[in-house]
């Protein structure tokens, strides 16, 4: 789940997990974070100030737990270095946790490997623990990197462990079948462009891209001839209430422009209040179905 | 004693003195359009302004008639400038710089000889990875500061920092690279390193990092750490110099927020920082607010013009209610900027810049926002 900040992406992603779990899919939600004591916005929809490292439970059904490097890395290095006083060394080796801390590509190895420990965790009856695993992005940047890291470490080191375990990710990551990825937008100008640029971002690399949610599209409460009769009275006034007026022709023009850039599934969900919002979006979610270019429609 | 109103902060006043300010925030509040507003209303009321800026959006560079990713600052083209108002010897330039070159830049400024640069160049880690070196674009954003404020060529640089989530992040990354360097375990591994305990720990350093990197890429990976070292050590002693620059008293710390059910706890988080890190902190500017909405008045006149019309009179009584709505919003907005308000305290203050759905990277606009700052 990806999208600039503000958008509603957490929100978005929350109401998936209900939806998920109320048909009766084991869901974990996480979300990338840069230490266990931050803030948690995820968590906020769940009623809870943060995500526990290890999957706890959120919600009736719904695990949580915040992807941090760290653990990543110690999960990895305990897999790898099988010698227990060579790990321990590893763990406790302050120049190695230096190391990963000041190389990105490092902090993401780590989160990349949290995800692949979770895909790889099973049941006894050797199904997946977790059936479905929701990440929220927190930046569109973040995104990219993390997506296109198989291949960037791959070039670098093409053998040993972390090779092992970068090409397992990906055959979780690559195939359209196991993972998507998902761009949270607003029909406002700016969400757009920078929604039409992640998107050319994702196409150069190998993972899949399942759709947009266009969130917050406002309603339009006036009729044709309403709109008329009110756009002299409006043009050029700063009224109150004026908003409602404009937005929706805002939030038309730019839905033209997303729907003209992309071939993406494009799925708008109605501005709704505050007020219960992950209940709500997650009822408007279930039933959404992508809109189509007016110009491709086709009997 | 009551403070004069005088002596209070004044976001106008800032721009019109102060010869640094940083814009912080988290990515998508509308930083890098802030950061562009405050240099166009220095640059508006004589300044000669820079407005330095990692990763812009394609957008504003646009606006404002400049490339990206030049060797230097540019000056916004000429008619632009008399467009915005800018009247010589006021000027407005901007350097808009992306990660890859902003890393190549800092690595031929480091070193001591252009050999030296072009073997860190041609270093295949260094190429495939040079993200992996994380503080680097901070830290040059930070250098050019320095360099172009003792230069003496601008009044004002603004910097926009890069996007993250947390907003002093630029100023700890660099500092974590540097902390690297000091690890004696890792002087261990260079070749010039003494001492037996080093060597010993070096030794367990390398068995682990060829246990898990692959032999392959950890012998490179130590080869790319000692023609590194010269440039770590360049920069942990920079680090510290560029820390008690931005402390100083011409240094003004923004912090760029947009009304989020976070925004209170990001601000205090925020400020603590700064305190903690003795750097100026000056003003909150809440972005994409509706409090200013509160001005305008309700649509109730329009109800005259109506002058019997069912279907008017129909659109507008929807009109009305939107105006119950907006106004709600607009007052929790209100309440929010009076928090921060008292949050800055005497040293600070918080401005509201009003909410543009339409995007503000068109000059008109721009000239707005900057109007808005300067007068607050």
């Amino acid at each position: 789940m990806t999208g600039k900040g503000g958008v509603g992406r957490s929100a978005v992603t929350a109401a998936l997990a209900h939806i998920a779990q109320d048909r009766g899919t084991r869901v974990l939600v996480t979300e990338i974070g840069d230490d266990p004591e931050d803030y948690s916005p995820l968590a906020r929809y769940f009623g809870k100030d943060r995500l526990a490292t290890t999957p706890r439970e959120l919600a009736p059904g719904i695990l949580g737990a915040v992807l941090l490097a760290r653990t990543g890395q110690e999960l990895f290095l305990r897999g790898v270095l099988r010698s227990s006083t060579l790990s321990h060394a590893a763990l406790r080796s302050d120049v190695l946790r230096r190391l990963l801390n000041a190389g990105p590509s490092f902090r993401e190895m780590g989160i990349f490997f949290q995800v692949l420990h979770y895909l790889r965790t099973t049941r006894e009856d050797g199904s997946p623990e977790h059936e479905l695993i929701l990440v929220d992005m927190p930046a569109t940047g973040h995104t990219l990197s993390l997506t296109a890291l198989p291949e960037v470490l791959l070039r670098l080191i093409p053998g040993g462990p972390i090779a092992t375990a970068l090409k397992e990710g990906q055959s979780y990551l690559n195939d359209p079948d196991k993972a998507a990825a998902w761009v949270v937008t607003l029909p406002e100008t700016l969400p757009v462009s920078e929604c039409l640029e992640l998107l050319d971002g994702l196409d150069r690399t190998s993972m899949p891209i399942g759709g947009i949610f266009l969130n917050r599209v406002p309603v339009d409460p006036y009729t044709t001839r309403e709109r008329e009769l009110l756009r002299p009275l409006l043009d050029g006034t700063a009224v109150l209430g004026a908003e409602s007026y404009w937005a929706p022709e805002l939030a038309q023009r730019e839905t033209a422009r997303l729907l003209a850039g992309t071939r993406v599934p494009v799925y708008p969900l109605q501005q709704i209040p505050h007020a219960n919002l992950v209940a709500h979006l997650a009822e408007v979610m279930g039933g959404a179905r992508p809109i189509r270019r007016r110009t491709s429609m086709r009997p | 004693m009551k403070k004069a109103a005088a002596e209070t902060v004044r976001v106008g006043d800032l721009i019109r003195t102060k010869r640094v300010i940083v814009c912080c925030g988290a990515g998508g509040v509308g930083k890098t359009t802030t950061a562009a507003a405050l240099a166009l209303a220095a640059a508006r009321v004589g300044r000669r302004v820079l407005v330095l800026t990692i990763d812009p959006s394609k957008r504003l560079a646009e606006t404002l008639g400049v490339e990206r990713n030049p060797p230097d600052p540019v000056a916004i083209p000429a008619d632009r400038q008399r467009l915005a108002g800018i009247q010589a010897p006021a000027r407005l330039d901007a350097w808009m710089l992306d990660h890859k070159l902003v890393a190549d830049t800092s690595v031929r400024r480091l070193t001591k000889t252009p050999e030296e640069a072009e073997r860190i160049l041609s270093n295949r880690i260094y190429q495939q990875a040079s993200r992996m070196v994380a503080g680097m674009h901070e830290y040059t954003a930070m250098e050019a500061l320095h360099r172009l404020v003792v230069t003496g060529t601008y009044d004002l640089v603004v910097l926009d920092t890069p996007p993250s989530r947390h907003a002093l992040d630029f100023l700890e990354a660099p500092r974590r690279l540097s902390r690297l360097v000091d690890s004696p375990a890792l002087a261990a591994l260079l070749p010039k390193s003494d001492g037996m305990l080093a060597r010993a720990a070096s030794k367990v350093l390398s068995k682990i990092l060829s246990a898990v990197f692959g032999d392959e890429f950890a012998t490179e990976f130590v080869g790319f750490i000692g023609t590194f070292a010269g440039i770590f050590q360049a920069l942990n002693v920079d680090v510290n110099a560029m820390r008690e620059f931005l402390s100083g008293a011409d240094v003004a710390f923004l912090l760029v927020a947009s009304p989020a059910p976070t925004t209170l706890a990001e601000a205090h988080f925020f400020q603590e920082k700064t305190k903690e890190l003795g750097l100026p902190f000056r003003a909150f500017v809440l972005n994409r607010s509706r409090a200013l909405n509160v001005k305008k008045g309700m649509p109730s006149s329009l109800r005259d013009a109506a002058g019997g019309d069912v279907e008017l009179e129909s659109a507008v009584r929807k009109l009305e209610a939107a105006a119950v709505t907006e106004l709600e919003l607009a007052g929790r907005d209100v309440a929010l900027l009076r928090d921060l308000e008292l949050r800055a305290g005497e040293e600070a203050t918080a401005v509201a810049l009003p909410e543009m759905p339409a995007g503000a990277d068109d000059m008109g606009t721009l000239i707005a926002v900057a109007d808005v700052l300067l007068g607050s």
